[in-house]
């Protein structure tokens, strides 16, 4: 079905805007909601994950000058997630569309339970580094400005984390989304990466699994320029003003507001998949 | 002569920098034509309504044709808002390309020459496909 231009860009928006507030990604909206619109599925999935490009090279510039992001532990696992979304991409091409809206369904309420029980617990950092870490010289340091300190930091267990952002960049392929709270989790707690790092790299690491995953969509021919052009226009405006308005907000209006989103979105997806496989 | 150094203090080439600049330039590039092609279309048509479709291209090929049809002097709306698309593809892609030559010519590291290498032919075979 042919969206408006106006309609696409406006949820475009919605999705930029809440995906920046809560550090959750906007396709994780956009995805539900150009469905709601009438859009199919693999087509939103398709043009969700072109958007996710958009939004992870905005993000890692800003990240990158502040000289955080660390481009070894980048390129070292962005090994992994290239091969998991093309091959989450290839499955979600060739996947029933009521499949589909089940596993989004399911990573939506993932996604709520996560935010529900989440922590402020420190990551404490590791002291001793295996060996394989080592040789692949997963360390680094930076300048943290809130402590006003240089940070210095090993990662442990690469062997694990490499593997683990396999499944990470699958679930991006599959479902068009950045999955940035998995690769976070898997940075911070499997390898024990301080959370500024974890955060900023993963955000590096999106844009390069993303383009793997959208060149499966492309050659599909999923990829729609009528709808990518207002969906990365809408979703770059709503994540620029979502980082400004971020400030303004108080977090725990934020989270109870992008809680109520993600479970009613995460039912609604569901009910939607299960009717749909009827 | 240039120093290259990814550590902080005392250096005059950061890479973190230089890639920042990639990514930035990238979607403001990409953001930048999608707005003139969109515009375009709306003062030629009265409508922001694009109707078609890629058809199963890949990304190269793609390309192909829209260098093509400028050579040819056929520029549309249609034509920059593909470009605009190619653009945004193109930039994870440029910033791995640039990491490679860094750790390689910069840094002499094997190692990551070789992890950003594998990096890079996965991409550009994934950008081949059709």
């Amino acid at each position: 079905m042919q969206v408006s231009f106006e309609l696409a860009f406006v949820v475009s928006i919605a999705a930029g805007l809440v995906g920046a507030m809560s550090g959750m990604g906007g396709g994780i909206v956009l995805i539900p909601g150009l469905t709601l619109l009438g859009v199919d599925i693999k087509h939103a999935i398709a043009v969700s994950i072109v958007s996710v490009i958009a939004t992870s090279s905005g993000a890692a510039s800003a990240y990158l000058r502040d000289r955080i992001t660390n481009l070894k532990v980048g390129m070292f696992l962005e090994m992994f997630t290239i091969v998991g979304a093309l091959v989450g991409a290839s499955i979600a091409v060739v996947s029933a569309r009521t499949l589909l809206f089940i596993l989004f369904g399911a990573v939506l309420l993932a996604s709520w339970v996560a935010l529900l029980l989440q922590s402020q617990e420190y990551i404490t950092l590791a002291d001793q580094q295996d060996c394989v870490s080592r040789w692949l010289e997963l360390e680094g340091s930076y300048y943290d400005q809130a402590v006003r300190a240089t940070i210095s930091y090993r990662a442990i267990r690469g062997y694990l984390g490499g593997p683990a952002m396999f499944a990470a960049g699958l679930i991006a392929g599959l479902l068009g989304i950045g999955a940035g709270a998995v690769k976070v989790l898997i940075q911070e707690v499997l390898m024990r990466l301080p959370t500024k790092v974890s955060t900023t790299t993963s955000n590096l690491i999106i844009g390069v699994t993303a383009l793997a995953g959208s060149s499966v969509y492309l050659a599909a021919g999923l990829i729609d320029p009528g709808l990518a052009a207002p969906v990365i226009l809408g979703v770059s405006t709503g994540a620029f003003a979502g980082t400004r308005l971020l400030v303004r907000l108080t977090n725990t209006a934020v989270r109870r507001f992008f809680l109520v989103v993600l479970l009613f979105l995460g039912i609604e997806m569901i009910v939607r998949g299960i009717r749909g496989a009827l | 002569m240039i120093r290259f150094s990814t550590h902080p203090g005392g250096c005059r080439f950061q890479i973190e920098t230089f890639v920042g600049y990639i990514l930035l330039l990238g979607l403001l590039g990409s953001v930048t034509l999608l707005l003139i092609g969109m515009s375009w279309r709306w003062l030629e048509t009265g409508t922001l309504q694009l109707d078609y479709s890629l058809g199963g291209m890949n990304l190269f090929r793609f390309m192909v044709a829209e260098m093509q049809l400028l050579t040819h002097g056929t520029i549309s709306p249609r034509i920059i808002v593909s470009l605009g698309i190619t653009v945004l593809l193109l930039t994870p892609y440029l910033r791995v390309l640039s990491s490679m030559l860094y750790f390689a010519i910069a840094e002499h590291d094997i190692k990551y020459t070789c992890f950003s290498g594998f990096v890079l032919a996965v991409l550009t075979y994934s950008l081949f496909l059709s």
